[in-house]
């Protein structure tokens, strides 16, 4: 159990036990906690004050599966407010196994510096000057990285755009296979990062300092038992396997939430070529992968490697948000421009999410027609290059709208919605205006209750119980490191209680009833909720843009219509 | 009476030919509901499927109505 404070003005590091405040945190939880009481809420996200806080799950680097995740912390230079974004990859089971609890980055290098934080096998840490990486796009450098440093090496790192330190930067991750394609894309963690002066945190995965397990054998156990559910679970076994996330496609659309022409309508023209089916089916026939493993630990399989014409590799799970965004959004209904448009926002370090978004908003404010592909590349080309334009959509869709006088930005805190439209599925209204984190689709995503019949979408009741009830579990399991596939499986209270057996069993502490998820995802989101006060966020910051309260959405023409009081009390626990 | 059905995720894969652009015909009794209809497709796990159709999630009684053609899907929980 190990802190790295890591002081970027004065080029230090320093490496301490973890102080028993954060005892039995990792992940959200712990970056959420440390950014509460050590980041001054109204600092300026991009100043030498703020700290960007990197935290593998709680279980990460142990042997229960899908636990790669780790979670990067700050406060966002895109919503003003606190910040979690988790990431898979290989990093998190890296630091797990080297027994790093955290790596907290502060102060900021000299201007102009550029630096790799790099921690060898052993644990040693070290800052390296990187200047002669300066600009470089994160295929090219992980390439670079891995020839140096060997293939057993994860690195984290940020492309031109965490260099221009543009709002919608993101933080890449390399995945199973050394490709840096999975992205921390929400809230512009990539411009904190490039602000500091940190090119790439490159971790050796051959650490075997990992933290003892109290009770390994009651840990087995409970290993089995999720192992299990996971197995049992249809979405985990049968549909992530061989569609991955874009299977979602086909039922959003046909529930008609499927946010398209910038939030214009529910469906779209030509869905069928976009769909998980059609994409599964193209990267079959071409030689690619439908089923791959992106990250460490994984017993899912939810990626694939998506390939162009002649088989060759175009990018790297190609998911559902960048699918909509990207293609719903813009209406360019064609899944070699979605990949050639993922790859490039992989590769300067862009949000997929935001970024499309913020090419909607342009397209409906008239600067280009919906669907038109050339245009989509070259925007997002524009973020490396640095052009005003480039500069304008790397600032967030609320900017775009801003400067083309156009109020139709489908945004909370500044962050653009997912792929669910909350006129709808109005729980996932709930969840987008609430969640500390701005409108997010992780945070509490109802899609499953509204399949299996559980909620109706279009009917206000139960959705603010049943978003607040997955804010608080989600919020515990980012806690864990366990991906957002896993997740899903395991909300029944029989999880809960295996979970809280694995928790026992590593820590050795015993665990009130209660504690998980409820008591644990209930203070974190406190926490993040008493960082945004503190930052100047009122309730006012809980709404959704007006236009989803006025504007109906063909096919159901209806509106988004839970009370704002209903909203504020959201966390009334 | 017969009823289009579409079929969608890894259900295809469960009828050999299928064809995406047609759908198949299914011919159900008057008065047919969504349950009759899964089991009529013999898919193994009724719990897993999610039947749309005009925009709406169908329950298990619902019936099937002439001349609209249902979706037959996977339960997800997000992604
Ligand atoms: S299911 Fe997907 S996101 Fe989760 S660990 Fe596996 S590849 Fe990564």
């Amino acid at each position: 159990m190990k802190f790295v404070r890591v002081n970027m003005t004065g080029g230090t590091v320093d490496v301490d036990g973890v102080p028993q405040d954060y005892a039995g945190l990792g992940g959200r939880g712990l970056t959420s906690a440390l950014i509460n009481a050590e980041v001054p809420p109204t600092c300026d996200p991009l100043g030498p004050e703020n700290k960007l806080v990197f935290a593998p799950g709680f279980m990460s680097g142990t042997p229960l599966p899908n636990t790669s995740r780790i979670s990067l912390g700050a406060k966002s230079p895109l919503t003003g407010g606190i910040k979690e974004s988790n990431v898979g990859g290989t990093v998190a089971t890296a630091l797990g196994r080297l027994g790093i609890t955290a790596i907290i980055v502060e102060g900021q290098a000299p201007q102009g510096s550029l630096y790799f934080l790099r921690i060898d096998e052993t644990g040693n840490v070290s800052l390296i000057p990187a200047q002669e990486y300066e600009g470089k796009r994160t295929y090219e450098l992980v390439d670079k990285l891995l020839e140096v440093y060997g293939q057993k090496t994860s690195v984290l790192c940020i492309g031109p755009a965490g260099e221009h330190r543009l709002a919608l930067a993101s933080v890449q991750s390399s995945d199973a296979d050394g490709r840096p394609c999975r992205a921390a894309g929400r809230g512009g963690l990539g411009a904190v990062m490039g602000a500091k002066g940190l090119k790439a945190l490159i971790v050796d995965q051959r650490g075997r300092s990992a933290d003892p397990i109290a009770d390994p054998e009651a840990f087995r156990e409970a290993v089995k038992a999720v192992v299990k559910m996971v197995q049992a679970d249809h979405m985990s076994a049968e549909v992530m396997p061989k569609l991955g996330t874009a299977a979602l496609v086909a039922p959003v659309n046909a529930m008609g939430a499927f946010p398209c022409y910038n939030a214009r309508q529910g469906t779209l023209d030509g869905w069928e070529r976009i769909s998980g089916e059609a994409m599964a089916e193209m990267i079959q026939e071409r030689g690619g992968n439908p089923t791959h493993m992106g990250c460490s630990q994984c017993m899912i399989h939810c990626s694939n490697e998506f390939v162009d014409v002649d088989g060759r590799f175009v990018t790297g799970s190609l998911e559902y948000e960048t699918i909509w965004a990207m293609g719903g959004m813009t209406g360019i209904v064609d899944l070699d421009t979605i990949a050639r448009l993922d790859r490039l926002c992989d590769d300067i370090g862009v949000d997929t999410m935001s970024t499309g978004v913020g090419i909607a908003v342009a397209m409906d404010a008239g600067y280009k027609e919906f669907g038109d592909a050339a245009a989509a590349l070259e925007m997002v080309e524009e973020l490396a290059q640095g052009t005003e334009f480039g500069r304008l959509l790397g600032s967030g869709p609320d900017a775009v709208g801003k400067h083309f006088g156009h109020d139709r930005v489908p945004t909370v805190k500044g962050q653009s919605i997912a792929a669910y439209d909350p006129r709808a599925m109005l729980g996932h209204g709930v969840t987008y205006a609430t969640s500390p984190m701005g409108a997010d689709h992780t945070a509490g995503n109802l899609v499953g209750a509204y399949l299996t019949h559980m909620l109706d979408p279009l009917n206000p009741e139960g959705q603010v119980a049943t978003s607040a009830f997955l804010q608080v579990a989600m919020a515990a399991y980012d806690t864990m490191g366990q991906c957002f596939m896993a997740n899903v499986a395991l909300l029944s209270p029989e999880s809960f209680a295996v979970m809280s057996k694995l928790i026992e069993a590593k820590s050795g502490a015993q665990l009130e009833a209660d504690e998980f998820p409820h008591a644990l995802g209930r203070r974190v989101l406190k926490a993040e909720r008493e960082f945004n006060r503190k930052a100047g966020f009122t309730e006012e910051d809980d709404r959704l843009p007006r236009f989803f309260y006025s504007e109906p959405l063909p096919p159901h023409n209806t509106v988004f219509s839970i009370a704002d009081e209903e909203l504020d009390g959201v966390f009334d626990f | 009476m017969k009823v289009t059905v579409r079929l969608y995720g890894t259900w295809r894969q469960r009828f050999p030919g299928y064809e995406p652009s047609e759908g198949i015909e299914v011919e159900v009794p008057e008065g047919a509901t969504v349950r009759d209809l899964v089991t009529l497709l013999e898919i193994p796990e009724p719990r897993q499927v999610v039947v749309i159709a005009g925009g709406r999630v169908l329950k298990a009684e619902d019936k099937m109505q002439r001349q609209v053609p249902v979706d037959v899907m996977q339960t997800i929980g997000g992604g």
